[in-house]
């Protein structure tokens, strides 16, 4: 029985996978909890597992936790949407029409490398530090790599696809949405999903350089006071909420593209 | 009748490299014609170029007297491998084609469908997605939506090239008798000569690149039309394939 888990690239079934995962889990927060409460490290340094719960449900319950979360959310599907509402299109032209592509593929490829945090005192400049500076830098760091990422789901569609639908009777727009579309729809989703996760990424670096409120704001001002159990709520709620968002995103992602 | 499918002088240089030389002959209505050559020699091209897929450097090609200027629905391309869509069910894969034609009531559509999947045997998977039934139903199912969509002229690249060689086999007497019942013409391109014997009314051998006609071969003459597992088995088949065999073996030889 153990023996058979431990076959090099053998197989496990579902519910061996699933029990190992929350058992590996709960170990490594009984270890936490254990050694927190022993004290083998300054307390405002490593708060156990149960003070931070506890943290997050006063949080919750005093401290508009869930507005924060709340607004944090809207920021990164206000910026992740208008990146894609940009990127999905650009990117399918630069696969198109090859002047497009070899225009604009160069500046993307440099912008793309700038790390977003060196871009917050220009952002800054140019927006102040309301909410135009947080979807700014939110849409920097995920429209240019967002592009690149459609333009090669665009580019990877089979010829065959598109030359079947030209002797079917398509014309070339048709191509694009009957066939083009349809054949990277998988990818494309696959590719918004991960974009989606980057955007918490810039986030909090929005919020802690400029906000009060989301969960960045939450993070730094704890931080200010050496509140480590709410410096490691917000943290956790930010992990929760990319968690939940991931798994739905994959539940659609199955259902629709089924026959993946 | 013999006018149906011109190729007039038809000539196709890739950059500097000549791929199709100055080639003319033309094709029956209601034939299965076969292009053979050694891999490379330009075959595909030349069939690309039926298709409206690529334009000749030099001549023409002509459906019914009409220059081919791009690809439309006459004639459709069967490709060896991403031959089906699979975000589409077989009917879906079939009905696709008639999207694009605004002639069909959708109860004619709906008939073309039924007859199309009856035609190729596959009315108990009309509901599966490509990625569940096998490579030779994939296969089926492209012929169908081409069909279904109105070709006259089915234009196949070694369609049959990835299939286990007893499917491949019953895929070619398929064909065959697709071919007969519906009145199509059909160009089949490959490198296999036993199957190039076994489908052809006709075989056109070609030179290694850039491609000429060698040689016209009448296989009707020989085998009739009828093409069952038993013609494939007759001392006239066998002669016939060791012939062509022989050819292509020389044209390669010659080539190196």
């Amino acid at each position: 029985m153990i023996r058979d888990l431990f076959v090099f690239r053998g197989r496990t079934s579902v519910r061996a996978e699933v029990t190992l995962g929350v058992l590996s889990a709960v170990l490594i927060l009984l270890f936490w909890e254990a050694v927190a409460r022993a004290e083998f490290v300054a307390p405002q340094f490593l708060p156990s597992p149960t003070k931070v719960l506890v943290a997050l449900w006063t949080m919750t319950t005093s401290q508009h936790l869930l507005w924060h979360a709340g607004i944090s959310t809207l920021r990164v599907w206000v910026a992740f949407l208008i990146a894609a509402a940009m990127a999905v299109p650009i990117g399918i032209l630069m696969s198109s029409y090859r002047i497009i592509g070899a225009s604009l593929e160069p500046m993307i490829d440099f912008i793309r490398y700038l790390p977003v945090p060196a871009l917050v005192p220009l952002s800054i400049i140019w927006f102040g530090v309301g909410e135009e500076t947080k979807i700014f830098l939110l849409w920097l760091g995920t429209f240019f790599q967002l592009v690149l990422l459609v333009a090669d789901d665009m580019r990877r569609v089979p010829h065959e696809y598109v030359e079947i639908a030209f002797t079917l009777g398509a014309k070339p727009r048709q191509v694009l949405s009957d066939v083009a579309l349809r054949s990277m729809g998988p990818s494309l989703v696959d590719n918004l999903r991960i974009t989606l996760g980057w955007c918490w990424t810039y986030l909090v670096i929005a919020e802690i350089v400029a906000a009060d409120s989301g969960l960045g704001f939450v993070i730094w001002s704890a931080r200010r006071y050496v509140k480590t159990p709410e410096v490691m709520a917000g943290v956790v709620v930010i992990g929760v909420i990319g968690l939940l968002t991931d798994q739905i995103l994959r539940m659609l992602h199955r259902r629709y593209f089924r026959y993946v | 009748m013999a006018d149906y499918l011109t190729f007039d002088r038809v000539t196709k240089v890739f950059g500097n490299v000549p791929v199709v030389s100055e080639s003319s002959f033309s094709i029956a209505r209601n034939s299965l014609v076969v292009f053979l050559g050694p891999s490379g020699c330009g075959k595909t091209t030349l069939m690309r170029m039926v298709g409206g897929l690529e334009k000749p450097t030099a001549g023409t090609i002509s459906l019914s007297g009409e220059a081919v200027a791009g690809p439309d629905r006459r004639r459709g391309m069967v490709f060896q491998s991403y031959s089906s869509f699979p975000w589409l069910t077989v009917e879906g894969n079939i009905e696709f084609g008639m999207r694009y034609r605004n002639d069909l009531s959708p109860s004619q559509r709906t008939e073309r469908v039924v007859h199309y999947l009856k035609l190729i045997g596959l009315e108990d998977f009309s509901q599966s997605f490509p990625n569940r039934i096998s490579g030779g139903m994939r296969q089926r199912v492209a012929i169908a939506r081409s069909l279904a969509a109105g070709s006259d002229v089915l234009l196949m690249d070694e369609p049959f090239g990835a299939l286990d060689a007893l499917t491949r086999e019953r895929l070619q007497v398929e064909l065959r008798q697709i071919q007969a019942e519906e009145t199509k013409t059909v160009i089949f391109v490959t490198h296999d000569v036993e199957e190039a014997v076994f489908l052809a009314d006709r075989i056109i051998l070609f030179s290694s690149r850039p491609a000429r006609v060698l040689k016209d071969i009448d296989v009707a003459a020989v085998l009739g039309a009828a093409r069952t597992l038993a013609v494939r088995e007759s001392q006239e088949f066998f002669k016939l394939r060791n012939d062509v065999l022989h050819l292509v073996r020389h044209e390669v030889d010659v080539s190196r």
